[in-house]
């Protein structure tokens, strides 16, 4: 174990204690926080970004919840829940007495309406999630929920936000003529049942979450949590202008710190600079087809040049130019942080002399030429990939780099015209069948727009969507793990942290792995 | 005074309009990327990015789409954010007055910098004084604005605490306050395009002969000087001025970002990155009209200074 590793665990620790603080905290008051954009819309079930997702959680409960390393499900409403032996049945009981932030009662029928909601497949991006659901039953306060098959991800799906319990009859009360335009109205004015309720918006520059006084969850002084009076976010998109706005005091925290500044930060006496771990995996994505999109062909489709390719990258000195020392080399396709990631993975080590060796086995002793997308303006992604040239170099891969600004770039590989692409991933659930069936599985995504497809893993990843057998599951898994790197279709580099910047007296914040802005249990010290 | 000129004006913005309209749907359309797959990302199976392009009719043929936007546009709707999911003429609502607010701000801290600069540099002409005062704004317009606003955010924000940093506020005295630096930055910008002309501009009128005869009237200097000089002098300004509002708003892009204001210029750069077709269409029309309305006031002062200046 290195210095660095010792230092990121050490540093996980405090992050893990600060959160369950043994003497007691202060309440009240104002914590103001830097975003670097705003949220767009704020409905558990149709959002589509990060930036509504790391926050619904702050404004809507779950019936489950992600525990603070992100891997595991706590009871949220739902009290208790058990799943039955055929993994066919989710039975949940709900917490007496809970309430919506206007103060009226959660009802079983809220329950089944939200899920329902939330498994229409009109209703977005998100259905998948939730698509092995059949039927969900309330009465009382028992929720039953039927599944048309074994599904082992469906704990972590109802700890998931596109499953949060909205109130039936505010929605159905909202302005609208059907649900897109009710939704519409709604998510402008959410109420929900998380620890926090909107209480002012103004797009673009900053929104302000009161306490909810009726939020169900006790804090260490065994009144209700939140402690926090008020939470204000502000959004600022200029990075430098965030930091400034942290250390003038007028921010006690701020996400989103570039890497190469945390360094600086750390020795700021005012300042704890906290790395968040998270299921954040930055690669670089080939299009493995064996003719690119004009016609010419793609040595890329050649497992011999892409493991050449894996091999002629050196993961720690990448960490120290792009990540300045944060990140964490890939081992496999999916984070450390996200469940069923197997530590035995060997992944790739630095060996020119293996890659030149692949290269001249595939045909190509005078090396070959490869062209990857760039997102304009990436300070990061132009590190990265200046890096890679010199590496690629010296085995004779030349890299030739294009910029194009964000939506070009997707169009372009949504279209599959491209040979190589920067690429980032964070998990929305604490299952590894997310990932798997973006990164792994030839389904709707073509392997992350590769092409690429492998009978063994589609076959053990359709086994592992139903196995309930914990220990079968996980060797489906690392088996999965395994064809994946030898087959290489992707190249796997770093895991990068969260940055946030705290002031020294905020306590209890916690950003989960899954991206959660965990706010529920802050307080700001005297 | 001149109705029916400016009457006239008035409807030749119409074509204009036209015109913006048809290039700006036509360019929006033709660039790669679309504002589903942007917003929907990774995740997004081909499946729901096309269901999601058909609730909001992008799958139609674009001379159709192009129909419905005029149609919208006949009825004064712009339609409705993509991202956002509210209508456009809304987000206009809420962030044009902070640009609009900027903007004036900034055209006042500009005026107020460059005219008694430029005077000074015209009365001493060719000393160091005037030396002085051109070199520093030869420098101030070569440096990019967005190096200026970082170093004065730096310095008068972080380092003295004088001024918040970055932000709107929420009454006129706090936007007064908070939209301090950003005007200055945008303001030293346009000082530095000003006083160079002003001071030809002074120095040509300076020389001319009613000056002469004014002095030899016995008229102080000073009166000469605000009744005869710069208001002549300032003609050429007045227009170049008018000319620079349109820049000062497209400058106003790069300032809003780094000092955190919620304006026309970060919608605009949002939903250009999001490819959020309604809102730039919405945003580029306001802009043209915005720029000839200011361009015909330009014209109208120009005439009110300039008796010559024939309005026809």
């Amino acid at each position: 174990m290195n210095v660095k590793r010792m230092s990121r665990i050490a540093l996980s620790l405090a992050a893990a204690l600060t959160v369950g603080q043994a003497f007691a905290a202060t309440r009240g008051g104002q914590m103001t926080f830097g975003r670097y954009a705003d949220s767009l819309f704020l409905d558990p079930v149709l959002n589509d970004a990060n930036l509504d997702i790391w926050i619904l959680t702050n404004l809507y409960d779950t019936l489950l919840q992600p525990t603070a390393d992100g891997k595991g499900v706590q009871p949220g409403l739902a009290s208790a829940y058990s799943l039955s032996k055929d993994g066919k049945t989710v039975s949940l009981t709900l917490r007496s007495g809970i309430k919506f932030a206007d103060g009226s009662p959660i009802t079983a029928a809220d329950v089944k309406w939200s899920l329902d909601r939330a498994r229409n497949p009109d209703n977005g991006a998100w259905v998948g999630l939730v698509g092995s659901i059949a039927s969900v039953a309330a009465s009382g306060n028992k929720v039953t929920v039927t599944l048309k098959k074994p599904d082992p991800s469906i704990i972590p799906a109802l700890a998931t936000f596109n499953t949060g319990i909205m109130p039936q009859k505010l929605f159905n009360a909202a302005p609208g003529k059907n649900d897109a335009e009710k939704a519409k109205a709604f998510a402008e004015k959410p109420i929900g049942s998380g620890p926090f309720v909107l209480s002012e918006w103004k797009r673009g520059s900053y929104m302000v979450l009161k306490r909810n006084p009726y939020y169900w969850k006790m804090g260490d002084d065994k009144k209700a949590l939140p402690y926090l009076d008020t939470l204000r976010f502000e959004i600022i998109p200029d990075d430098n202008t965030r930091i400034l706005k942290l250390q003038a005091g007028e921010l006690q925290g701020a996400e989103f710190i570039p890497l190469s500044r945390v360094a600086e930060l750390k020795k700021d006496p005012k300042i704890n600079m906290v790395l968040f771990p998270s299921t954040k995996v930055n690669d670089i994505i080939m299009n493995n087809r064996p003719k690119l999109k004009d016609g010419s062909a793609n040595p890329l489709s050649d497992v011999r040049v892409r493991q050449a390719l894996n091999y002629a990258v050196n993961r720690d000195a990448l960490i120290q130019l792009v990540t300045f020392g944060t990140g964490k080399p890939m081992k496999s396709f999916m984070s450390s942080g996200t469940p069923l990631f197997d530590p035995a993975q060997k992944g790739f080590n630095y060996d020119p002399e293996k890659a030149k060796a692949l290269l001249k086995a595939a045909g190509y002793a005078n090396g070959i030429e490869v062209t990857s997308m760039a997102t304009s303006g990436s300070a990061d992604d132009q590190a990265l990939l200046t890096a890679l040239q010199q590496m690629w170099g010296a085995v004779g891969i030349k890299l030739k780099i294009e910029q194009l600004d964000a939506a070009t770039k997707t169009a372009r590989y949504r279209a599959n015209d491209f040979q190589m692409r920067t690429g980032a991933w964070t998990d929305d659930i604490a299952d590894p069948s997310e990932i798997t069936g973006y990164y792994a599985v030839n389904g709707d995504t073509e392997a992350a727009h590769t092409g690429f497809t492998d009978p063994a893993i589609e076959k053990l990843f359709i086994q592992s969507q139903q196995e309930t057998d914990k220990t079968k599951r996980a060797a489906q898994y690392r088996q999965i793990q395994t064809l994946y790197a030898a087959a290489s279709p992707t190249i796997f580099l770093f895991e990068t942290p969260y940055a946030v910047a705290l002031l020294n007296n905020v306590k209890g914040f916690n950003q989960i792995p899954l991206g959660n802005n965990i706010f529920e249990a802050t307080w700001l010290a005297k | 005074m001149h109705t029916s000129y400016v009457l006239r004006r008035l409807l030749q913005i119409i074509p204009l309009f036209l015109a913006v309209m048809v290039l700006v749907f036509t360019l929006v359309h033709l660039i790669p990327g679309d504002p589903v797959s942007t917003l929907l990302g990774d995740r997004a199976t081909p499946d729901i990015v096309a269901r999601a392009n058909k609730e909001l009719g992008l799958d139609k043929p674009l001379l159709v789409q192009f129909g419905l936007f005029v149609n919208q546009l006949l009825h004064g709707n712009l339609g409705e954010s993509i991202n956002l999911k509210i209508p456009v003429l809304r987000l206009i609502g809420e962030r044009l007055p902070v640009t609009l607010f900027l903007t004036v701000y900034a055209a006042v801290l500009g005026v107020l910098m460059a005219v008694p600069l430029a005077v000074l540099a015209a009365v001493r002409r060719n000393t160091w004084v005037d030396a002085l005062i051109r070199a520093v704004f030869q420098v101030g317009l070569s440096l990019p604005v967005f190096y200026v606003a970082l170093q004065l955010l730096t310095l008068l924000g972080a380092r003295l605490g004088w001024f918040p940093i970055g932000g709107y506020g929420e009454n006129f005295g706090e936007h007064l306050f908070h939209l301090f630096l950003p005007a200055l930055t945008l303001g030293l910008n346009l000082a530095a395009i000003l006083v160079r002309t002003l001071r030809n501009s002074i120095i040509e009128v300076l020389t001319a002969e009613y000056v002469d005869f004014a002095r030899a009237k016995g008229l102080r200097s000073r009166v000469i000087m605000t009744r005869h000089v710069l208001r002549n002098a300032l003609i050429a300004t007045v227009t170049l001025l008018g000319l620079n509002i349109g820049a000062l708003i497209g400058g106003a892009v790069i300032t809003e970002t780094v000092f955190a204001i919620p304006g026309v210029g970060r919608l605009m750069v949002d939903a250009i990155f999001g490819r959020d077709y309604p809102v730039i269409q919405g945003l580029t029309l306001m802009f043209a009209l915005i720029v000839s309305l200011v361009f015909l006031a330009t014209d109208l002062i120009h005439a009110r200074l300039d008796p010559r200046a024939e309005l026809s």
